[in-house]
């Protein structure tokens, strides 16, 4: 795919999406210590820690993660990634992950980088993405996902747990990638 | 490839195809359209009669270029013209942007370099550095029947031939685009354009271009 896409965001501020490389890790390191605490929180890993960073970076250019950023104003202001599995059961499927920094959202930059990692999801051969999803928490994102037809495939309720406790669903979706048009 | 006169001379397996442009209506109406441009099992050709090819060649600077047999069969074929008034790309200013509304070839042609000739015969022409030229790309319109292709092998089939032209994808959020993330918007900008209506196309494609500033 062409990089970088220039795309323009509500209020037209402009943003440009590229790959993730690996001299971006500082830049990177400093664009999760803009995310709050509590969104932090319901992320796999611990991004505060120097050590997660430089396995992210430590995948770049490798086949089991495709990772994307957003640049606006000189720094990161999203990232998103796309996780592939090189064998067994679920190689059919890629798995999305995507942070915003919380003055870009509602803006439809969480739209773009998802479009971007379907259109790559596609390009890949893969059949099917799942994305998971904090209800309560990721509201937009899931807003996102419906419009781009992910669907509910499950809701575990009271799954996770935020920082104070308490009990939250985590909602599993999923959108099937067509390779070609049906007969209706 | 030969060029003569203007017209591009490609030889295929099926024989040597001539490729014409700026075809008039008169001259369109003396060839004959091959009767694969029609309907098929999960595909439909863009223009079915030459009847809508004579139309367009009649619209102010269109450009309808066909590829043809040494019998005047017509077995190809690009479209060049503004789009319609109402359409977002009409919005930049009059006669600015220019929409490739079309490249076929037939079934039995394809594969020998015919389309390529087309795009380039239809970008030889210096009003081309005047322009914003663009072209839409909606999966739903492909043959990926007769190629085997995937939507997206299709889409990576249609950005390589246009590419060498100048082409290249641009994001927009134009809602018919949008309804399908292997859709795709390719544009070619002419040297002559200026940086002003370089951004305003730029705003365009967020449909955030406001024609009463």
């Amino acid at each position: 795919m062409r990089y970088p896409k220039e795309v323009v965001l509500k209020e037209g501020r402009e943003a440009v999406i590229r790959p993730l490389q690996r001299d971006d890790e500082e830049m990177l390191r400093r664009f999760y210590a803009g995310i709050p605490e509590r969104d932090r929180w319901f992320m796999r890993h611990d991004v505060m820690d120097p050590a997660v960073i430089a396995k992210w970076m430590d995948d770049v250019d490798t086949n089991k993660v495709y990772a994307i950023i957003a640049l606006a104003e000189g720094r990161i202001v999203g990232h998103a990634s796309l996780h592939m599995r090189e064998f067994g059961s679920t190689r059919h499927m890629g798995r999305f992950r995507l942070m915003v920094l919380p003055e870009f959202r509602y803006k439809r930059l969480g739209t773009w980088l998802l479009l971007d990692l379907i259109q790559l999801a596609m390009d890949k051969g893969l059949s099917e993405v799942r994305a998971d999803f904090v209800v309560g928490i990721e509201d937009a994102a899931i807003e996102a996902a419906n419009k781009f037809d992910f669907f509910e495939k499950a809701v575990l309720k009271d799954y996770v747990r935020d920082e104070q406790g308490n009990r939250r669903d985590l909602l599993i979706m999923i959108k099937r990638l067509h390779k070609s048009w049906g007969d209706f | 490839m030969n060029d003569i006169s203007g017209a591009i001379i490609r030889q295929s397996a099926h024989g040597s195809v001539t490729i014409r442009s700026r075809c008039s209506p008169e001259e369109i109406r003396t060839f004959v359209f091959d009767s694969q441009f029609g309907t098929h099992a999960h595909y439909k050709s863009l223009y079915t009669r030459r009847e809508s090819l004579e139309n367009n060649a009649a619209l102010p600077d269109a450009d309808v270029t066909l590829a043809l047999t040494d019998n005047d069969h017509i077995i190809g074929f690009g479209v060049l013209a503004y789009p319609e008034p109402g359409e977002r790309w009409a919005r930049l200013g009059p006669r600015l942007m220019m929409e490739v509304k079309a490249i076929e070839v037939s079934r039995n042609w394809r594969s020998a370099g015919v389309a390529g000739g087309i795009l380039q015969t239809m970008m030889n022409r210096p009003m081309i550095e005047d322009k914003i030229i663009y072209m839409v790309g909606y999966s739903w319109t492909w043959d990926l029947d007769d190629t085997g292709r995937s939507t997206q092998a299709y889409r990576r089939m249609l950005i390589r031939l246009f590419e060498p032209c100048g082409f290249q994808e641009y994001q927009t959020n134009e809602p018919n685009i949008c309804l399908k993330p292997e859709n795709l918007l390719l544009g070619r900008i002419g040297r002559n354009v200026t940086k002003e209506q370089k951004d305003n196309f730029k705003w365009l494609r967020f449909d955030m271009f406001n024609t009463e500033e």
